[in-house]
């Protein structure tokens, strides 16, 4: 039993990484990424799979085969982390273009459950939380943690990108133009906290995104401050906040000359 | 922007912060310089609209918002308004926008012109089926689904039936749940479940009986699970033929046999008796006992005394059971022991297990049973719910009444009485409607599929929001035979109504482009009784038009023809509308259909059909107002009231004060349900020497029944491309087959070759294998049974025997 768990736990990991890249080669929306992805400043994520020191994704039929030294390799706690707390958070618009880009190209639309970009247990719900429960960076890996209250149907909402077991082929042209993910919050005035462009809903943990497994330009520049809707509003219609779209007065007072 | 250097307060709390953070290095956060992005100052110049409106897809019945920017759906999100689904969906709800915009929509009406089709206009397109039924109204028949809408659905069972004095009308559902209606109709003498979702929030335990509900109805199935999450307790039981997501997340897998149902739901009343541990007062009070009458078989039976009962019980002992089933004796006890509790909540949940079932009837009954015997029934957390797979299938096909025999409202055409009232509402001439039922929908594309001077009278079919020729049984005698010329069948016409191509417009002669969803208004109704409403939000692409539409613009055809039918008793058009100057709308012409709300109009006709069975409808603008009211919606004080639990006092206004529990339209008349007792039978076919697996169809979470739409979307595409054979690791050695390999599955009536996936989605046992039908490329039903439950006519696709053959590449 716990070898099957622990088993099931590499699978997932080693998976990961190649599923990763895969993942981000959505023909659905092809975003335009300026490839290959990478930024000069120590902090990229993207790596090559064939670069060394990078777990081989294990197809899943080939499980048995496993080894167990692999299997020790690629234990969540044995991972090392690069996640760097002393480092300062330089928001560069390219980059946050191409975070965006990024995001939305495996989801047809900004508000859509982003799709899985790498193999999954078919039946089992517990090995995604083994992963997605804590949220992980690596060198080579970025695992987000759940933006939302733990919910335990995980394939309810989020698909495979690129399933093992078929050769994953799209039926039939579709012109779905999905709205994009806005480029910013709205301000009153420069220096001002932008407004959350972005539904609250299944948003719920803003670290998820914005926060040290985050992408390279939407990450906060300030994660020390922990209450973010005291300063960022987040929107009432994207919230499905009111029934009523636009806020009601009395008549103003009627002036007579 | 003139920020670079932080702010004094800043520079301090960071510094705290990266201290405190030094010591949990591997959670802890960077921080940065307040760096300010560029300000979006305008509003972007034309924003998203949002508008409610029910899922296209299942019977769950989610309301989602959609976003609407420029004319087209751009967006989708989880109502949060909507007490179904409370915000959430699943993957193919977040996707139903862009089941709008497959490229291949159909968008010009196409007439075949030998092995290829020419575009016709519309004009033409309505001629030639007026035509077809002018020459022989005897022999047209329309086949519909649960997904009209219900004024769609309303409409074209007024054509036919009274119009046309023809009852050859019939849905897929027919396919679907018939088994659960004459479930329910044997029971409480009325159709659709007493409970409601509510009940998922408060049971103390779950059991789903051959249902799939984790990938099927994947947000009932988590407003279950999700509890969990929230520290609460609930015992989750499968009772199943293979392992699947739903077992995951329960504490018990009951693997049984195909038929094991009708064994357990035994062997738990057997055990509830045998120990004392029924409600007796409830029995007493609320319940008569029945059996099937084999000489005069209908779904009244004949009544028996509980001791009569408690006697045709007696063989089920659990171990009986065991050996029928293939659940252990313990497992029975233990369900026994669950139902024998009175201080928990139960509810049952099914779905195609037991309605695509040869004795579908008596299986749905004899749950209703269990949960009757046992008193788990009428109050919150106890109920025997049986779900729907289509968007409508309840609203439409089962209130509406779009069935051979039936007539809205819970009437059907064998009744004088019944008859007569349509006739009254329909303001048609009297005897107009026929008596006689027409054909359920295996004998009318049998009838389709035979040579006309062979007997086959059903000349020419009107396929309307569903693919027949992907999901009716054994397609190779209920479908196919249309494509071959050797059938003799030249002179048999297939018309269908559709949004994209589809298995079943390959061999059609017409094909008519349909608007779906938000491209026209609409008003469904879900498997918990809850009408739900929604307003056209945007154009149906090139020359693709309303179901409903295409119904009436025939209807004037006829009638502008002098056909007398079309015409009501006073010489109007049967589909008259008023605009607001009190003169005719020409909804027949398409520039008019839109300058009424058609949809209201039809809808407040169809409400006054709704109170004889106390299935009471609220005026139309009520459900614009609402995210869908159950019914009956009674008004109390001007207020609008939906009922939660049926039969209940202090839930239900209809019954009495004082009667606790009243099934006020019991079929013995007498305020009581009937507790059924059936015998275990072995399924139509079972594996032998010659075919020695169980094949068992079904979904996956990705594809709604046929594809149609979802495989026109991307995600849902790339996550589930195409079909495969399930099969377990042992009898995938034993075959020599891999992974990806090519299977041979024949039946006794067809074949096909598909790609193995061991353990796949579901992990089926030894001497089952599972393949979905979603494919078109892959027609599990060439190989299906075309045998039919004797009440329901509906047939079972759960269980065909197959033999398995490795095709070497």
């Amino acid at each position: 039993m716990k070898n099957a768990k622990a088993l099931s736990a590499f699978v997932i990991i080693s998976l990961v990484v190649a599923g990763y890249f895969t993942g981000l080669q959505s023909p659905m929306k092809t975003p335009q990424l300026e490839a290959p992805l990478t930024i000069d400043d120590g902090q990229v994520e993207h790596i090559s799979v064939s670069q060394p020191g990078v777990i081989p994704a294990t197809n899943y039929t080939k499980m048995p085969q496993v080894t167990r030294a692999l299997h020790r390799q690629t234990l969540l706690v044995s991972l090392k982390s690069t996640i760097d707390p002393l480092a300062e958070i330089k928001i560069d618009p390219k980059e946050k273009q191409l975070a965006l880009q990024r995001r939305d190209g495996n989801r047809a639309y900004n508000g859509a459950p982003p799709t899985i970009p790498h193999p999954i247990d078919q039946i089992s719900d517990a090995s995604c939380v083994a992963c997605h429960g804590v949220g992980f960076k690596t060198e080579s890996l970025r695992i987000s943690r759940m933006s939302h209250q733990f919910l335990t149907n995980c394939t309810q909402c989020h698909v495979e990108s690129n399933p093992q077991h078929l050769k994953p082929a799209v039926f039939r042209e579709n012109s779905f133009n999905g709205v994009e993910a806005p480029k910013a919050g709205p301000r009153a005035f420069p220096g001002a906290p932008p407004q959350i462009p972005h539904a609250i809903w299944m948003r719920v943990d803003c670290m998820s995104c914005h926060g040290t497994t985050g992408l390279h330009g939407i990450r906060t520049t300030h994660p020390w401050r922990n209450n973010c809707q005291q300063c960022h509003a987040p929107s009432a219609e994207l919230n499905q906040t009111f029934l009523v779209a636009e806020p009601q007065f009395f008549p103003s007072p009627k002036i007579v000359e | 922007m003139d920020n670079d250097q932080p702010l004094p307060l800043d520079a301090i709390q960071r510094r705290q912060f990266i201290k405190a953070s030094a010591m949990a290095a591997a959670t802890a956060v960077a921080g940065g310089t307040g760096f300010s992005l560029p300000i979006l100052a305008q509003e972007p110049k034309d924003r998203i609209e949002w508008e409610k409106a029910p899922c296209r897809f299942c019977g769950t019945g989610c309301h989602v918002q959609v976003g609407v920017q420029g004319g087209k759906v751009v967006a989708v999100a989880g109502d949060q308004n909507a007490e179904v689904n409370k915000g959430l969906l699943c993957v193919k709800g977040y996707h139903v926008g862009s089941a709008l915009y497959g490229e291949d929509r159909l968008t010009k009406p196409l007439l075949r012109d030998g092995d290829s089709y020419r575009e016709i206009s519309w004009d033409e397109a309505i001629k030639t089926i007026a035509d077809r039924i002018e020459a022989a109204p005897e022999r047209f028949a329309f086949y519909g689904s649960g997904q009209w809408t219900i004024p769609e659905g309303y409409a074209a069972q007024k054509f036919m039936k009274g119009g046309l004095a023809n009852n050859h009308i019939d849905p897929n559902a027919r396919l679907c749940m018939a088994s659960a209606v004459t479930g329910f109709l044997a029971t409480y003498g009325v159709d659709e479940p007493a409970g409601c979702y509510d009940d998922l929030d408060v049971c103390d335990v779950l059991i789903m009986w051959g249902n799939n509900p984790a990938e099927m109805h994947p947000v009932l199935f988590s407003r279950v699970t999700d509890r969990r999450s929230r520290g609460e307790k609930v015992l989750l039981i499968d009772i199943g033929t293979r392992r699947t997501r739903t077992t995951d997340a329960c504490q018990h897998y009951l693997e049984m046999k195909g038929h094991g149902d009708m064994a357990i739901a035994n062997g738990i009343a057997h055990l509830l008796i045998k120990n004392g541990t029924y409600d007796r007062k409830f029995v007493e009070s609320h319940c008569n006992f029945k059996a099937p009458d084999d000489e005069n078989p209908n779904l009244h039976g004949k009544p028996i005394t509980f001791d009569e009962y408690k006697r045709q019980l007696e063989p089920y002992t659990p171990e009986h059971v065991e050996e029928l089933s293939g659940v252990l004796a313990d497992d029975i006890r233990m369900l026994a022991e669950l139902f024998g509790n009175p201080e928990l909540k139960i509810t049952s949940l099914w779905c195609m297990g037991m309605n695509q079932h040869t004795r579908g009837t008596a299986i749905n009954s004899m749950v209703h049973g269990v949960h009757l015997l046992s008193g788990h029934f009428g109050t919150p957390g106890n109920a025997p719910t049986s779900l729907t797979g289509q968007p409508s299938a309840c609203g439409t096909v089962r209130e509406v009444g779009t069935l051979a025999h039936a007539l809205p409202g819970g009437r059907v055409v064998a009744d004088a009485e019944h008859r007569q009232q349509a006739e009254e509402f329909w303001n048609v001439p009297e005897n107009r409607i026929n008596p006689i039922p027409g054909y359920h929908t295996v004998k009318m594309w049998e009838s389709f599929c035979t040579p006309t001077d062979e007997g086959g009278d059903i000349g020419t079919i009107w396929v309307q929001v569903t693919n027949p020729g992907q999901t009716l049984p054994n397609l190779n005698k209920l479908f196919n035979p249309k494509e071959s010329n050797k059938a003799n069948l030249e002179d048999k016409f297939l018309i269908v109504s559709d949004v994209y191509p589809t298995a079943t417009t390959r061999l059609a002669d017409l094909i008519l482009p349909s608007a779906m969803w938000v491209e026209k208004n609409g008003v469904v109704g879900n498997s918990e009784r809850r009408t739900q409403q929604w307003f056209k939000m945007v154009d149906p692409p090139g020359d693709a038009r309303d179901d409903c539409w295409q119904a009436i613009a025939v209807a004037h055809e006829l009638f502008e023809r002098g056909m007398d039918g079309m015409k009501d008793r006073d010489d109007r058009f049967l589909f008259e509308v008023n605009g607001e100057d009190d003169q005719p709308v020409p909804i027949w012409e398409w520039e008019h259909y839109y300058d009424v709300n058609v949809d209201k109009h039809l809808f407040e006709e169809y409400r006054q059909f709704s109170r004889m069975k106390h299935k009471d409808l609220a005026p139309y603008d009520e459900y614009v107002k609402a995210r869908g009211l159950r019914w009956p919606v009674v008004e109390q004080d001007g207020e609008w009231n939906e009922t939660l639990w049926r039969f209940s006092e202090g839930y239900d206004p209809y019954v009495k004060q004082g009667e606790d529990i009243q099934f006020y339209h019991s079929s013995t008349h007498d305020d009581r349900a009937q507790i059924w007792f059936h015998p275990w039978i072995a399924p139509a076919e079972v594996p032998d020497d010659e075919y020695p697996f169980m094949l068992c169809t079904g979904r996956v979470l990705e594809h709604w029944h046929t594809g149609s739409m979802t495989r026109r979307i991307p995600e849902l595409s790339r996550a589930m491309p195409g079909g495969y054979l399930e099969i377990c690791a042992e009898d995938a050695a034993a075959y020599g087959l891999r992974n990806g390999d090519k299977a041979l599955v024949e039946s006794r009536r067809g074949s096909l070759v598909i790609p193995v996936w061991i353990d796949g989605r579901g992990q089926p046992p030894r001497g089952t294998v599972f393949i979905p039908f979603f494919d078109e490329m892959l027609l599990v039903n060439d190989l299906t049974l075309d045998a039919l439950d004797p009440f329901s006519k509906q047939p079972d696709y759960k269980k065909s025997a197959v033999r398995i053959e490795k095709v070497s590449s």
